[in-house]
């Protein structure tokens, strides 16, 4: 590795560093402002998530949803792609597959695939959707996405309420799933859909950089005018990347429905995808640092829903860390100074060595 | 059914209830307008309409004044405004980016300063704010079509007149020459001597305090008091139909009312009987056709455009 790129990374953890530690001094101050307790309060919210093997395995059954989507946003914003359906993705392929898991009978790890295959089938043809209009019409994608998710969400709550609902319930839910349906669970409450969400960031890690495709779609988000012009098809990998995208978010939705619950319960978009685009930029849309990312996400979620259990403290002070890592983490010019003073200090060194080399000689 | 909805379509109270519908879209578009016309798309609408709709409550629950509460919100929708331009132009943030965290304070930073504040999580109920007040057009009251335009409220009013404002802004003003400067293109802008840090700014802060009157609208007079989630997607309609407008006053107020007949329309239709959750989807729906039939439309003369040059190139 050369002098410079050995910078840049250090420079790189340093900055990603300093910015996770700003936000969390912010949160810091607001629990100050807030609480009657809060050292207490702090205390659940750092240290509680990784105190006991229960609690450490509560915060991967967390991640398990955030892997998908953050991989998801990472395939789309690989190609610079503003794709923000993977919200709406999640609940419709948790729906789809519920819908699977209620009605279709089938022999026990079977069922399980097929209900995962159909929410990701489901999902990526939705997905095409908004990448024709954008392709063939040149609508803006992150509109047309935004809308697409309401969408969702109220056909969604549609069949819901009015064609499966279980009526003997006092809330609104589906029929508890069939049992062969049912993700079995790997220790405490954390199911098996974990190693399927690390098996898919080691497959689309290879895919990203692997192979040709991936490759276009990298390149494609680089510069997109330049692709074209070097013969790839961009219109294609812009509607790949886009299916790609929705096939994760379903399958994430739905290895988080048959893992975590036993009925279909979503009234609303539970948020996972915009958590998504936070991931890919803690990640920097690299998929192999996905899991990194997802489980510090979670460890936090974990932290803040423990402190709004034991304290005053509302959980949604989540959203409020969430906001301030984007804002700093994302900054390109953030410590830009410090890392000026880095280089310069670095090529100074380096002149006197080499002076004193010729000196030597 | 039908003429179920014809009928009510041709009442008074249904314009009426368009023009009430339209005015926070219409002020968020508008601010999305004045931003992307400075270059900068400004997707933290949502978030800025939900914090100034709950910082409009909070205001005017202090001050015992509606007004106030409404400038209250409209300044910090400038503030927000403000801060995403530091974060994009001192620290390089994608200015995208920036939007979405603007929208997570909105999504749950609200409810938590909401729970500071009142010790509620779901709504205001809690603390007396107070609503803006409805002005009567004495010379409309009566007439039967336009008495639509009498009896709404103040900041209504305000929205249309944004639309003219926003145009002598862009047309008659050098701030908007500069704006719009900035906007066709940035290093030219800097190359003449423009501050085009101060000129985006400024944009961003027009248009989040715009935004904020729009929020304002949402918790003060659309509905008694803040609700968690309460703008509901209007700042990312406002989005599409500033698209549509292609970032011209008229053509953005045009678009808005579209989305809000749609969202009117489904007002009444959910009245006779139609599931509710279906209805939902129009706006949404209407949104995206109307956007891609635009996008499509523009496509269509910018290729036909192409190919005549290239024909007269050609003689």
């Amino acid at each position: 590795m050369s002098n410079e790129n050995r910078l840049d990374l250090k420079f790189g953890i340093l900055r990603g560093a300093a910015a996770i530690l700003v936000s969390i001094g912010v949160a810091a101050i607001l629990i100050f402002i807030v609480s009657d307790t809060p050292l207490e309060a702090l205390r659940y919210m750092l240290i509680s998530p990784l105190s006991s093997p229960r609690q450490i395995f509560g915060v991967f059954e967390r991640m398990i949803p955030l892997m998908f989507t953050g991989l998801a946003v990472c395939v789309m914003f690989s190609a610079n792609q503003f794709n923000l359906a993977a919200e709406g993705c999640v609940l419709l392929g948790g729906f789809v597959s519920a819908l699977c898991a209620i009605y279709i009978s089938m022999p026990p790890v079977l069922h399980v695939i097929f209900c995962i295959l159909m929410a990701a089938v489901v999902c990526g043809a939705v997905m095409m959707v908004p990448a024709a209009l954008q392709t063939k019409l040149g609508a803006n994608v992150m509109v047309t996405t935004l809308m697409l998710n309401y969408i969702i969400q109220y056909v969604v709550q549609y069949f819901l309420v009015n064609k499966c609902a279980d009526k003997s319930q006092g809330a609104t839910m589906s029929l508890p799933f069939l049992e062969t349906a049912i993700i079995p669970k790997m220790k405490y409450q954390t199911s098996w859909g974990f190693v399927i969400g690390l098996v898919m960031v080691l497959l689309v890690s290879v895919f990203i950089y692997r192979t040709r495709w991936g490759y276009s779609i990298r390149m494609t988000g680089v510069n997109q005018k330049f692709s074209g012009y070097s013969g790839m098809k961009v219109s294609g990998i812009i509607a790949l990347c886009q299916v790609i995208g929705g096939v994760l978010s379903g399958m994430g939705g739905s290895v988080e429905v048959l893992g975590y619950f036993d009925r279909f319960k979503w009234r609303q978009m539970p948020g996972y995808g915009w958590n998504g685009v936070t991931i890919a930029i803690l990640a920097k849309n690299n998929p192999i640092l996905v899991p990194f990312a997802s489980f510090f996400l979670a460890y936090l979620g974990k932290g803040c829903v423990n402190m709004s259990i034991y304290t005053d403290v509302p959980a949604e002070m989540l959203e409020v860390i969430q906001a301030v890592i984007f804002l700093f983490f994302a900054a390109d010019k953030f410590l830009a100074k410090y890392r000026q003073r880095l280089v310069v200090k670095q090529t100074v060194k380096y002149i006197d060595t080499k002076a004193v080399k010729e000196v030597a000689k | 059914m039908v003429q179920q909805i014809l009928s009510s379509v041709f009442a008074t109270s249904f314009l009426a209830s368009v023009f009430r519908i339209t005015a926070p879209i219409l002020f968020a578009a508008l601010a999305s307008a004045v931003s992307e016309r400075g270059g900068v798309a400004n997707i933290g609408l949502e978030g800025i309409m939900m914090i100034s709709a709950l910082s409009g409550v909070l205001f005017s629950a202090w001050s015992q004044n509606a007004l106030a509460g409404a400038l209250g919100a409209a300044l910090i929708g400038a503030l927000i405004g403000l801060m995403m331009g530091f974060f994009h132009l001192k620290l390089g943030t994608d200015i995208i980016l920036a939007g979405i965290a603007v929208n997570m304070l909105g999504g749950g930073g609200t409810i938590f300063f909401l729970y500071l504040f009142t010790g509620e999580k779901g709504n205001s109920a809690s603390i007396p704010s107070r609503m803006l007040p409805t002005v009567d057009i004495p010379l409309f009251k009566d007439v039967p079509v336009l008495g639509a335009l009498s009896g709404q409220s103040i900041l209504t009013y305000a929205a249309f007149l944004c639309v003219i404002l926003v145009y002598i802004l862009f047309y008659k003003t050098p701030l908007g020459l500069k704006i719009r400067a900035v906007g066709e293109n940035r290093h030219a802008a800097d190359s003449v001597g423009l501050s085009i840090n101060r000129v985006i700014c400024i944009a961003l802060a027009i248009s989040g305090a715009l935004a904020g009157l729009g929020g304002a609208y949402m918790s003060m007079f659309y509905s008694m008091g803040f609700n968690a989630n309460m703008v509901a997607g209007r700042g990312f309609i406002a989005l599409a139909a500033q698209a549509m407008g292609r970032g011209e006053p008229l053509g953005t107020m045009l678009s808005s009312l579209l989305f809000g007949a749609a969202d009117a329309l489904r007002n009444n239709m959910e009245g006779i009987g139609l599931p509710s959750q279906l209805v939902a989807t129009i706006p949404y729906i209407i949104t995206i056709i109307a956007l891609s039939l635009y996008t499509a439309g523009t496509m269509n003369k910018a290729k036909r455009a192409r190919k005549n040059r290239a024909l007269r190139e050609r003689k």
